[in-house]
């Protein structure tokens, strides 16, 4: 039975607890269900029209030219998701275990490793697009230094290297949190585990791949499950590097982005289309919510109790 | 075969020497128990054995080959740990397999090989399960079994037995004992434990502060102790340590009593330790009479025996082994008597034992 009576320690628990999901409701649940039912409805600008069931949603699937753009943003969010997988988290794991197993200058490496996490995304992608910089930014200065000058590119600039450019960026700032997360998991492994290894093979592969790894799986799942979300809600950084239209030609096109053209309008999509924004939003919102959950699911049941 | 030769071994950790040159031989087939305090340096004794640890100075060498650049899992060398260190992700057949296969056994020659050590250790039940779902003595069992699998010429025990509860204790000590005879490698073995190393040993190793106070046989340790410290540390209750002075053909110990016992040391020492085990005195009721002078401080009745804890002039109590019709209350004055040949000398000046 919920007692009516409002006594001392009950006012207190209300008081604490009230404002924090009023505030929850109001900027977090509030637009997600508006964004849901907005999304079936018909837009004149600002302007709310007619309920038109799953027309908007059927517009960005399947009706040109909002399905090309739509699919071709989605690939590379899938993109950006695997390549960040091998180049943050499976990077992020070497340097870990290098961190981990106190090779020269550990101390220094893992602040240095993690600092960049703390800058802004903004000051990230300013910084390197000024290293890609085709004439004078750093990186081809250096390759042409070494006489490895064929090798400079416009990466920002062709399609062929743009995405990858701004997902070797995106790896260099947050490298340090899978690193962090890996490192943590593999200081928790008992030292006699790693003696007893030891005693049966002398083999650093050996070690990491199979009692390593395995014992460091579960803090994985943390990583695996954000990273998605990231890949999914990747914005700021594509933003910043290569602009809102996703250039050149759509090359670093995804997601977020186009919603975010599609509902507020810029150059290339000219006026702002609430309704097919809407449905992307919603689409995005649920790609993210359903495939998180499984991966967080079918990760956990692989965890080990040490 | 395994024959062990540790030659003036030394470990420091920067500033720190936790061992200062250890000399030891080990025939092959027998089964050591290095014992001591915790912190007297056994297990980094055995880390080094193992290659664990880098041995800072001195030789180790094991059948003619020096060991001490050679890494562990080449040694021939298998360890069961204090915690087991049963790798958690694998279940107990992998477990096993595991160190077989880096090994380079083929399929058959691993399965052959976990058969056997599954039903030495009646293991065949639990191998498709993890650690987790196993108890303290099975994951003993296991973790002895992944060292059998790999056929060590050396197998290194540390503290086996350290984590199971008092009734698993001695039924583990009994396996192992078992398991040693019927494989029949060398084995060395660490505890703090000296009824571990009383009952299971071939031969004691006693280690103190880095040192070896005495290497020999249980029998030896217990009979002729080298020095107090191994007379203090083997057998239970302790030895009781009484400072005595020569005086002739008596023993006398101011203010407490004399004794005139059957065999003096040998030599002209003056100041005396006289060391004497429960089993080896008696005691009488009373204030008067020959022997020492001791107040009863109380009684453990064992159902076979009585300790009787006793105070000489205030000293810290000893215990005198008596009798289960014992009855002596508190306070009661007695006289504590030496029987013939239970009497150890020691040197008061360096504690080593004084020949008789």
């Amino acid at each position: 039975m919920l007692s009516s009576k409002l006594t001392g320690r009950n006012l207190w628990i209300a008081a604490l607890v009230v404002p924090p999901i009023a505030f929850m409701s109001l900027f977090l649940v509030y637009p997600i269900l508006s964004a849901f039912a907005y999304a079936f409805y018909e837009w004149r600008g600002l302007v709310r029209g007619d309920f038109i069931w799953f027309d908007n949603f059927y517009r960005v699937l399947f009706e040109f030219p909002f399905s090309e753009r739509t699919i071709n943003a989605f690939s590379h969010n899938i993109f950006v998701f695997f390549a960040l997988m091998v180049l943050q988290n499976g990077v992020g794991f070497l340097l870990a275990y290098c961190l981990w197993r106190e090779l020269w200058g550990a101390r220094f490496h893992r602040v240095a490793v993690f600092l960049p996490v703390v800058l802004s995304t903004v000051i990230v992608g300013l910084l390197w697009k000024l290293f890609l910089h085709p004439l004078f930014g750093a990186v081809n200065v250096s390759l042409r230094a070494m006489g490895l000058g064929f090798l400079a590119q416009p990466w920002l600039g062709q399609d062929s290297t743009a995405l990858m450019a701004i997902i070797v960026a995106n790896a260099w700032h947050m490298v340090g949190f899978p690193t962090l997360v890996f490192l943590a998991g593999m200081q928790r492994i008992p030292s006699e585990i790693l003696d007893a290894v030891r005693m049966e093979t002398e083999s650093e592969w050996v070690k990491m791949s199979k009692i390593v790894w395995p014992l460091v799986a579960p803090s994985a799942t943390v990583v695996f499950t954000l990273l998605f979300v990231g890949a999914f809600n990747w914005f700021e950084l594509p933003y910043v590097m290569g602009g809102i239209d996703g250039s050149p030609h759509g090359a670093t096109d995804v997601l977020g982005l186009y919603f975010y053209r599609t509902a507020f309008g810029s150059m290339s999509a000219s006026a702002e289309n609430f309704g097919p924004g809407s449905a992307l939003a919603v689409l995005i919102f649920l790609i993210i919510a359903i495939v998180s959950s499984v991966i967080t699911i079918r990760l956990r049941k692989r965890e080990i109790q040490l | 075969m395994a024959r062990l030769s540790l030659r003036g071994i030394k470990k420091s950790f920067k500033a720190v020497d936790v061992l200062h040159g250890i000399d030891l031989e080990v025939n092959d087939r027998e089964l050591i128990v290095f014992v001591g305090p915790s912190g007297c340096g056994k297990s980094t004794l055995l880390r080094l054995i193992a290659g664990l640890d880098p041995i800072t100075e001195g030789e180790f060498w094991l059948n003619d080959r020096l060991m001490n650049q050679i890494a562990p899992s080449r040694r021939g060398i298998a360890m069961v740990f204090q915690s087991y260190a049963l790798y958690p992700h694998m279940n107990v057949y992998e477990n096993m397999a595991f160190g077989a296969r880096l090994m380079g056994l083929d399929k058959a020659e691993v399965e052959a090989r976990i058969a056997e050590a599954a039903r030495m250790l009646r293991l065949e039940p639990l191998l498709e399960r993890k650690p987790r779902e196993l108890s303290g003595g099975q994951r003993q069992r296991v973790a002895i079994g992944r060292a059998l699998v790999r056929k060590p010429q050396l197998l290194l025990l540390d503290e086996p037995l350290s984590n199971l509860d008092a009734a698993l204790r001695s039924e583990v000590r009994l396996e192992i004992a078992r398991l040693h005879r019927e494989i029949g490698g060398t084995t060395i073995y660490v505890t703090h434990d000296q009824v571990e190393a009383m009952t299971l040993a071939d031969r004691i190793v006693v280690i103190n502060a880095g040192r070896i106070e005495q290497f020999g046989t249980p029998r030896e340790l217990y009979e002729t102790p080298a020095n107090t410290f191994v007379a203090n540390f083997i057998g239970s209750p302790r030895m009781a340590m009484l400072e005595v002075e020569r005086q002739g053909e008596r023993l006398v110990a101011p203010g407490i009593g004399e004794v005139a016992p059957d065999r003096l040391p040998q030599g002209t020492e003056k100041d005396i330790l006289l060391g004497v085990r429960p089993d080896g005195m008696t005691l009488t009721p009373g204030a008067d009479g020959t022997g020492f002078a001791a107040s009863v401080v109380y009684t453990e009745y064992l159902g076979d025996s009585a300790f009787v804890y006793v105070s000489m002039a205030g000293g810290p109590p000893i215990s005198v082994r008596c009798g289960p019709e014992t009855h002596l209350s508190p306070d009661m004055p007695v006289r504590i008597h030496v029987l013939p040949g239970k009497a150890h000398y020691f040197s008061r000046s360096t504690g080593q034992r004084l020949a008789i």
